[in-house]
């Protein structure tokens, strides 16, 4: 029988610093057009060139047309499917509080949530066919299934590193900043540069610094 | 820090792939020479990711125009001995499959596969399908991969086999191998290439009902030789394990879930696993073996019980005494989890469920009222807002005289337009299939006394429209077909078709109006509008619907993401417009209310603009009976 490639010997491949996980659960949320699916890719790529194995997947097609964007990424060497079985993520990176609680069934009580704060109003609000929740109400309910929240204004952050179109990267960065994701910061930050041309680099770069900052002043 | 690529050829290096990458890598691996495809997700990625090497490494590729045409030119090159690939989406299968049961009966000569990617829980697709009912009927054989990185290895295989064999093969994704992603080590890439060559052969290439008697022995006996093979075939794998009382069948995909549930019941070493590779024909003597070892068997598999119905025919045909388990344990309806196998096994094993999924349930149900509803919609300035508005106005407009209650009927079709069938826009009453808005139109033609208004896309018209049209004009329909032109095949990502003027390598090509298509057809009302100049429109629609016989308007207008980026790389400014507060009243929320563009929206009491989503199409202002919406940011 050939391998089937789900037992990757995942320590030969391990350069020095990144750590050996056996199953670490990434839960990426927002809406179409806010960039889920490129933290996804970084943060895949980056684990290839740790030497760790990682899976995931996403939706696309009609799901993504103003509405709810899920991307998945797994990492370590006991993950097999593409799907995080509900109650085992272990962080959720949230770029609009909405999808933060649509998706917070996944979570578990040690997980962590980085939470943008900055809301995405569908249509169906002012069309008066549903109701966004208050803030206090998502952060409470989220505290119920997570062990810490970690919220900030992406959008502002990535303003002062240039461009607003990086928030993404500044929720990657914040993610980062929680300190548990075993994929060592070089080689995310290696990922950013390979994939933006130089001088969009240099701002996402910021943004992922910024990011990360608030991330660890919010831990201490 | 060396860049790779989908293309590089680079045995051994690792490189983290989308499903549909690590496919189109396992064909460029096997040195497939021709591919052919039309979009449709999940598979879209496939023919893009060969487009996009397909100079560099000698490769021709196509966008065809529907799917049966697509398996037609792969399985041409087949036929002269090179191999090929036509890939498609589940429903893609069942516009190809005239030409798929008969080519089963030819085989194949050069490596001949077809990849279906079949879409669990319907995400992208107007039904859930099976396409291994397809294959059965067929006599194609069907490799499923269990993960991305065996996608690729399959792939790889299916050539391979498809060669051996003489036989046309099928290799079936599903959503989340598709759309999964892993890191997937890089084989070598076959460098051989291949010149056509058709070797005449009337007895074997031309179906007359005594081609068809002839060929049909040879068929059946090229599948038997293949059901003889897939015993050995690396992808089916048994694992028995002393003294289990239960066992799994798990095909495709299923059998990573099963492997996580396992573990994660603490059940590894206990249970012994089947791994079904080819799940059409089945590894009959891998199946009685397990079969004949354990009281207690589950068949896990996505979407219909394929393999369960075949496992109970070969125990009762063994008469072998084992329970078998599958759709009555794991549902019917939707994607398998690694949740669903793991309650599946815990009820057949007596053990007790790692994690409190009630529980789970139960934060369900409570968050489900508190969040927003999020249905995908039409983009912030897409001409097809303004064509629905256009066209709901026409069609008001003359039902009425119909009778007081008369409503026009608007059948629609699958493209970003159909979520128009959504409120506020409410303009699809019947949405069926690929080009069924003007079949269903002609129909209703000759059974309704009111106006009858078919629409699709530009790329759907070019799909499978024109025959319905010209049968309107054939059977005398008195209906209106609205062909909605925004010059790209916009939903699955803006695959190039015959209107756009360029090919799936990008070269210039022949630039085909649907106009002139419709006035070929015979139709005599043709007429092509702007649907941004909303008032013309409305009145070119309302002449078309007025018009005794088969109309025809081509309401065209650049997808608004084509046109945002084109504006973008020449430098040119977007002008938006904003809402006058002064004459706006902030409650009549007309704009709101018939248009549902994301970019309109509240802000304490105040109806505004959003500025970094408005693209200046300046269909509100039309909505406005204050006249508050205003061209421009506000000084």
């Amino acid at each position: 029988m050939r391998p089937l490639c789900l037992h990757l010997p995942v320590s030969r491949h391990t350069k020095g610093g990144a750590r050996i996980v056996a199953e670490y659960n990434v839960l990426i949320a927002g809406v179409g057009g806010q960039g889920v699916i490129l933290i996804s890719e970084l943060l895949g790529n980056a684990a290839v060139r740790d030497g760790i194995n990682v899976r995931g997947s996403e939706v696309l097609g009609m799901a993504v047309r103003g509405g709810p964007v899920v991307s998945i990424i797994r990492l370590g060497s006991d993950v097999y499917g593409p799907l995080i079985p509900a109650g085992k993520g272990d962080i959720l990176i949230a770029l609009e509080p909405s999808e933060a609680l649509r998706n917070s069934t996944h979570l578990s009580p040690s997980s962590k949530v980085i939470l943008n704060t900055e809301t995405t109003v569908p249509f169906t609000v002012p069309l008066g066919e549903s109701t966004y929740p208050a803030m206090d109400e998502i952060i409470a309910r989220l505290n119920k299934v997570s062990s810490e929240i970690i919220s900030l204004n992406a959008r502002e952050i990535a303003v002062e590193a240039g461009s607003s179109l990086s928030a993404n990267i500044v929720m990657l960065g914040a993610a980062f900043g929680a300190g548990q994701l075993p994929i060592k910061l070089d080689t995310i930050k290696e990922a950013i540069q390979a994939h933006f041309p130089a001088k969009l680099a240099t701002i996402n770069i910021k943004a992922f610094d910024l990011g990360y900052q608030q991330s660890r002043v919010h831990h201490q | 820090m060396k860049e790779l690529t989908v293309g590089s050829d680079a045995p051994g290096e690792r490189l983290f792939l989308l499903g549909n990458e690590a496919i189109a890598r396992g064909a460029i691996e096997a040195g497939v020479q021709v591919a052919a495809a039309y979009p449709g997700t999940p598979s879209s990625e496939i023919m893009e990711t060969l487009a996009g090497v397909a100079q560099q490494l000698g490769i021709y590729v196509e966008w065809s125009t529907n799917e049966k045409v697509a398996f037609e030119v792969a399985f041409a090159a087949s036929l002269s001995g090179l191999r090929a690939l036509a890939s498609m989406k589940h429903v893609g299968l069942n516009v190809a499959h005239d030409a798929v049961m008969t080519a089963s009966y030819a085989g194949a000569r050069g490596g001949m596969v077809l990849l279906v990617a079949d879409d669990p829980w319907a995400w992208s697709s107007q039904s859930e399908q099976d396409s291994r009912y397809v294959a059965e009927q067929g006599y194609l054989p069907v490799l499923e991969p269990s993960s991305v990185a065996e996608a690729r290895d399959m792939m790889v295989d299916a050539f391979r086999l498809s060669e051996e064999f003489h036989h046309p093969f099928m290799v079936r994704s599903v959503t989340r191998i598709s759309h999964g992603r892993s890191d997937v080590t890089l084989g070598e890439i076959s460098k051989e290439r291949r010149q056509g060559h058709f070797a005449k052969d009337p007895a074997r290439m031309v179906f007359t009902p005594s081609g068809a008697r002839k060929n049909r022995p040879l068929m059946i006996d090229r599948f038997n030789q293949i059901k003889q093979a897939v015993d050995t075939f690396p992808g089916n794998h048994l694992e028995l394990k002393n003294g289990a009382r239960l066992g799994i069948i798990a095909c495709g995909l299923s059998y990573s879930y099963t492997r996580e549930a396992l573990k994660w019941l603490g059940l590894e070493g206990q249970v012994s696993l089947l791994k079904i590779g080819t799940p059409h024909p089945l590894p009959e003597r891998l199946v009685k073996e397990l079969l004949e070892a354990v009281p207690e068997v589950l068949v896990a598999e996505e979407l219909d019980p394929f393999v369960e119905l075949h496992v109970k025919a070969i125990a009762g045909g063994s008469n072998i005494r084992v329970n078998i388990h599958g759709k009555d344990l794991i549902p019917l309806v939707g994607e398998l989890s690694t949740r669903l196998l793991t309650e599946a096994i815990a009820r057949l094993t007596n053990s007790r469920l790692p994690i409190d999924f009630a529980a789970i349930d139960k934060l369900g149900a409570e968050l489900a009222p508190l969040l927003p509803a999020r249905p995908p919609t039409l983009c912030p300035g897409c001409p097809h807002r303004a064509s629905q508005y256009a066209l709901k106005m026409a069609g008001k407009r003359v039902a009425r005289e119909y009778g007081q209650d008369a409503e026009a009927v608007y059948p629609g079709d699958i493209g970003c337009y159909t979520l128009s069938y959504l409120p506020p826009i409410e303009s699809m009453d019947v949405v069926l299939c690929m080009g069924a808005s003007f079949g269903i139109a002609n129909g209703l033609a000759h059974v309704l006394d009111t106006p009858v208004i078919g629409q699709l896309g530009d790329s759907t018209f070019f799909h499978s429209g024109i025959p319905a049209l010209l049968n309107a004009v054939f059977n005398k329909a008195k209906v209106t077909m609205v062909i909605l032109d925004n010059t790209a095949t916009a939903m699955t990502g803006f695959q190039p078709h015959p209107g756009t003027g360029y090919t799936a390598t990008g070269e210039k090509t022949t630039m085909v109006k649907p106009e002139d298509i419709a006035r070929a057809c015979g139709v005599e009302f043709v007429e092509v509008v702007d649907p941004f100049d909303l008032k013309q429109a409305t009145d070119v629609m309302e002449r078309a619907i007025r018009f005794n016989g088969p109309s025809v308007v081509v309401s065209r207008r650049p997808c608004t993401i084509i046109d945002q980026r084109n504006k973008k790389k020449a430098g040119e400014e977007t002008i938006i417009y904003h809402i006058d507060q002064e004459r706006c009243d902030g409650k009549c929320e007309a704009c709101i209310k018939l248009l549902g563009c994301p970019a309109i929206t509240k802000d304490d009491g105040r109806t505004i603009i959003d500025d970094t989503l408005c693209t200046g199409c300046g269909l509100c202002v039309y909505t406005c009976p204050y006249h508050a919406i205003l061209k421009g940011v506000p000084e």
